[in-house]
């Protein structure tokens, strides 16, 4: 049996997103552990895996956010699939390799099928490179990664029984990369798979970003010299703490010019927008579309 | 007697950008230096004050970058009045306090009476804090600070005859921030002060990453616990090394969320105008326009 966790914060999100996704795969008698989300997303998460961890028939988990909708027809085959090499302890739709830090996209992404759906602006989609079947870039490939992103985990039985989440990190952030990095302590692996999904969220990545930080800096304190790569970068501190304070104020100088570009593009389109409207063929058809809207708001009502 | 100084790469921006605004503001006997770059901007700048070190008349040499344009009629006298103090060593229309490192607007910026004009997408203004007079914020007042713009530099006599911009930092980055940290170490103030002017300059903020970095950490090191009135980051270096990259990694994710907001906001956009542009009324109207710009054509 697959079973699904998800730990619900915004009851409607659940509904709309994430319960609306499973329904879409689940098979008869599986189980839903949607469960009110506690303190941490590591005990929530906790939770459910403790649940999880008492059917005996389990053939894998499904761990996933509320705002994540799974969009495979095709989803349980693959997860069974996945589940057939009894090394892999957790699949993902994204991954990296080289990854150093809870920021695991500034390591290499090897694959992402998925889409990132946004509200704000009018709405729109960012679809990851892998989504797209058969466009994928040359470094596309599926397979053993050092994390994946935990909108969207697939975990196994032996994971389920064995693994937890570390409740001592925090509440929210680095919770997936500390995950995938104890599996891989315990010699299992993490890899990616062509599982389609959606994350409706906010193009904010980072809500809190001090608890971000703080995260950041105990995970690297956690693992490094313990797993390669994590929260390496050379062993003077001095020169680290230099060249990083740095790169956070070149980084924040070029969130400002993104910011900048922003302003002056939408100034551009009001000129061209006021250009349009003060124009005299705008004017002269304004007649035409009151009575347009006129006609369409009458269609309506009936 | 004012001196105006220049080193320039584009001839062609300053003749449309600094240019202008010397002859705008200088006084009869004003000297305009315009020399073209020798190396780096600190060399460029040292060659200009050697040139004029020994000038008994010397009133103030203005350095400025060959796209910044003075703009305010009342310059000379308003740059006098600053220097009237005889512990002023620098004056400038930007400046912060709590500036830590070359990043100076990351501190408080507490003037800033200047215009950013770009050219791209259309061309365009920034207003900056105080350029507009009467809508100054209430935090805002000219008087010292720790750091001020480099883009337009007014250096007191003593200053030119005193102080040199310190060539071994790199080619172009926190030449400024280094140099007020010299002028204050010295004991002269670095001020603000109510003139304006228009810095023309492209949106991208940083235009060299890398060589952004190397004299960030440079001038960090020169200056580590001898910052006057900066208190520097606390913890140890192992301690500031996880605290920094943790920020640096949170700073890139931000920038790369600006990026997907400013994408965003611009199909929005594409959205809004293709609406007009490809409703009824704007297709059928085609061919008066089209006879309309041809009429224009002609008459040009």
């Amino acid at each position: 049996m697959i079973a699904y966790g998800c730990p619900v914060t915004a009851p409607e999100i659940y509904e709309r997103h994430a319960r609306r996704g499973i329904e879409s795969v689940a098979e008869p008698g599986a189980k839903v552990f949607g469960y009110r989300a506690t303190s941490s997303i590591f005990r929530s998460c906790n939770i459910i895996l403790d649940s999880a961890a008492a059917c005996d028939d389990l053939e894998a988990l499904v761990l996933l956010h509320q705002d994540a909708e799974i969009a495979d027809a095709r989803f349980n085959a693959k997860v069974r699939e996945l589940m057939r090499d009894p090394d892999v302890a957790v699949a993902g739709c994204i991954g990296a390799i080289g990854v150093r830090s809870i920021a695991w996209w500034e390591g290499a992404v090897t694959w992402a099928s998925f889409i990132h759906r946004y509200g704000e602006f009018g709405g729109g989609d960012l679809p990851g490179f892998a989504w797209k079947a058969g466009k994928a870039p040359p470094y596309a490939r599926t397979g053993e990664v050092d994390a994946v992103d935990g909108f969207l985990m697939v975990l196994s039985p032996w994971t389920v029984r064995n693994v937890r989440f570390d409740e001592s990190l925090g509440r929210l952030h680095g919770y997936d990369l500390d995950f995938c990095l104890q599996v891989r302590a315990a010699g299992r692996k993490v890899v990616t798979a062509d599982l389609r999904a959606v994350h409706n969220h906010s193009l904010d990545l980072v809500s809190d970003p001090e608890d971000w930080a703080e995260a950041h800096m105990r995970i690297a304190e956690k693992w490094e010299g313990r797993m390669p790569g994590i929260g390496q970068g050379g062993r003077d501190w001095k020169q680290r703490a230099r060249r990083a304070e740095a790169e956070a104020e070149a980084a924040r100088a070029s969130a400002v010019s993104k910011q900048l570009q922003l302003e002056a593009r939408e100034r551009e389109y009001r000129r061209i927008a006021d250009e349009i409207e003060e124009s005299i063929s705008w004017r002269i058809t304004a007649p035409l579309r009151r009575a347009n809207h006129w006609r369409r708001t009458t269609l309506r009502r009936r | 007697m004012i001196v105006f100084a220049s080193s320039i790469t584009d001839p062609a921006a300053y003749a449309s950008c600094a240019e202008p605004g010397i002859r705008r503001v200088a006084e009869p006997d004003s000297e305009v230096i315009a020399n073209s770059a020798c190396g780096s901007i600190s060399r460029s700048y040292n060659l200009l004050m050697d040139m004029v070190a020994e000038r008994d008349d010397l009133d103030a040499l203005v350095l400025l970058h060959q796209d910044a344009e003075i703009v305010e009629p009342d310059f000379c006298r308003r740059i006098r009045d600053a220097l009237s103090d005889p512990d002023v060593g620098v004056v400038g229309c930007v400046g912060a306090v709590g500036v830590r490192s070359i990043a100076w607007w990351e501190g408080s910026v507490t003037w800033a009476s200047f215009a950013h004009r770009y050219r791209e997408l259309g061309g365009g203004e920034l207003p900056g804090l105080t350029w507009n007079g009467d809508e100054t914020p209430a935090f805002a007042s000219t008087g010292e600070v720790d750091t001020v713009d480099g883009f337009v530099l007014v250096l007191a006599p003593w200053t030119v005859r005193n102080i040199r911009f310190d060539e071994s930092l790199g080619p172009l980055h926190g030449y400024d921030f280094d140099f007020c940290l010299q002028v204050r170490a010295a004991g002269r103030k670095v001020v603000t002060a109510d003139f304006r002017v228009v810095h023309h300059h492209s949106l991208d903020l940083v235009s060299n990453p890398e060589s952004w970095l190397a004299a960030h950490m440079r001038v960090a090191e020169k200056w580590d616990a001898r910052m006057p009135r900066a208190s520097s980051a606390n913890g140890d270096w192992k301690q500031r090394a996880r605290r920094a990259e943790a920020e640096a990694a949170l700073a890139r994710t931000e920038a790369v969320a600006a990026m997907y907001q400013a994408d965003a906001r611009l199909k929005q956009l594409q959205r809004e105008l293709a609406e007009v542009t490809e409703s009824t009324s704007w297709r059928i109207t085609a061919p008066l326009r089209r006879i309309r710009a041809l009429g224009r054509a002609r008459r040009r």
